[in-house]
């Protein structure tokens, strides 16, 4: 009897057009808010967007979305809401009394929510990361051929160390960084001018460093914070804020260097 | 710039391989197999030489080693499904490159 193991075939996302992942390497430093925000931006910008949150112990996409637990029984994933389509842990119930999980079971949901929800046709497929370099990032870049990363870093030292980590991560899969941005990046007061609370320069340091574009700056908006917690993000609530005009300007810098970029090409198919 | 491969086929125990610089390598099974970077597989090599070690069932039953599929895993890698059912190991692109002999 010859042993015949199932092989894990690679799943192509056929409807997809790029799938770009939002890292940190760092927690706290905004990720979730940034990829929630460049999501909605690249959708009023008229693109077809998917919003996937790979934080399996840590989901905020549906807080910050406005919405809660579903009965995954009588609701189809993903969920729309803003023209975006939505997936995160979150929606889950059990996931709301939070989750003893080891690092297989992450690498399963993250696999199943890429691989096994109808995300149709998409121009853009946007990942929220979790922090760090661990089982969520391996899966995503081993079950799908990502189209490129970026890197959210605040503008200090101590958050930079761990970027680093995440583009050497990146650089180790062969996914293409397309560029850092720096989150909370200055203040502008009422006075109209501008504090650097936490420094200034780490995104700019870290692009140069690694050899991939700098995107952009995000100031500090209180009102980021309001918008996260009360479910409508901070780009459609205050289109005209400064902060808002920031993400269009990124948000229009990635989709132009996702375009340009060549394809990454999927490897060939081993002949045995 | 990295260098990829260009075609990755069987050729009787060996895998030949060709990369987009020109370089035409070759890979043994068993070879192959000995590298594997899974993580059992790398703590059975930190383990001195056993002599006495008795073959399982599925070692036997499978024969000579050989592998069934290579799924590609992302942009960097490659999954291999071995005849014995070994199938963590996860060998990235600059690691057949390295393992390969001139064709």
């Amino acid at each position: 009897m010859s042993m015949q193991p199932q092989v894990a075939q690679q799943r192509p996302l056929p409807g997809i057009r790029h799938v770009l992942a939002v890292a940190s390497g760092k927690g706290g430093v905004g990720k979730s808010t940034v990829a929630a925000n460049l999501a909605l931006t690249l959708t009023q910008q008229g693109h077809r967007v998917g919003l996937m949150d790979a934080d399996i112990f840590g989901p905020s996409v549906p807080m910050m979305m406005g919405l809660g637990l579903v009965d995954p029984q009588t609701t189809a994933f993903p969920i729309e809401k803003y023209g975006m389509k939505l997936m995160s842990m979150g929606f889950l119930p059990d996931a709301s009394r939070g989750i003893l999980f080891r690092g297989p079971m992450v690498a399963k949901y993250v696999t199943l929510f890429l691989t096994q929800i109808d995300w149709g046709t998409l121009d853009l497929l946007v990942i929220d990361m979790p922090p760090g370099t661990g089982d969520a990032q391996l899966s995503l870049c081993q079950s799908v051929v990502v189209s490129g990363a970026v890197i959210v870093t605040t503008p200090q030292d101590v958050s930079l160390i761990d970027a680093r980590k995440a583009l050497n991560m990146f650089g180790e899969m062969r996914v293409p960084v397309l560029g850092t941005i720096e989150n909370m990046s200055y203040f502008v007061g009422e006075d109209g001018k501008r504090y650097e609370i936490f420094r200034h320069g780490g995104g700019r340091k870290l692009a140069e460093e690694s050899g991939v574009s700098f995107l952009g700056e995000l100031p500090i908006d209180p009102r980021v914070a309001e918008c996260g917690d009360s479910g409508e993000p901070m780009v459609r609530r205050y289109p005209d804020a400064l902060v808002s005009k920031a993400y269009h300007e990124i948000a229009a810098a990635l989709w132009k260097q996702l375009e340009s970029q060549s394809a990454p090409a999927p490897l060939p198919q081993v002949e045995l | 710039m990295r260098c990829r491969p260009v075609s990755i086929r069987r050729v009787e125990d060996e895998l030949l391989i060709e990369w987009d610089d020109g370089y035409r390598g070759r890979i043994g099974f068993q070879k192959l197999r000995d590298a594997c970077p899974c993580a059992s597989c790398n703590e059975k090599r930190q383990q001195p030489p056993n002599p006495f070690r008795i073959l399982s069932d599925a070692e036997l039953r499978a024969g000579p080693l050989r592998p069934l599929a290579m799924p590609s895993r992302g942009s960097y890698a490659y999954q291999v499904v071995w005849s014995d059912g070994h199938d963590t190991g996860i060998y990235t692109l600059e690691m057949l490159r390295k393992l390969c002999d001139p064709a």
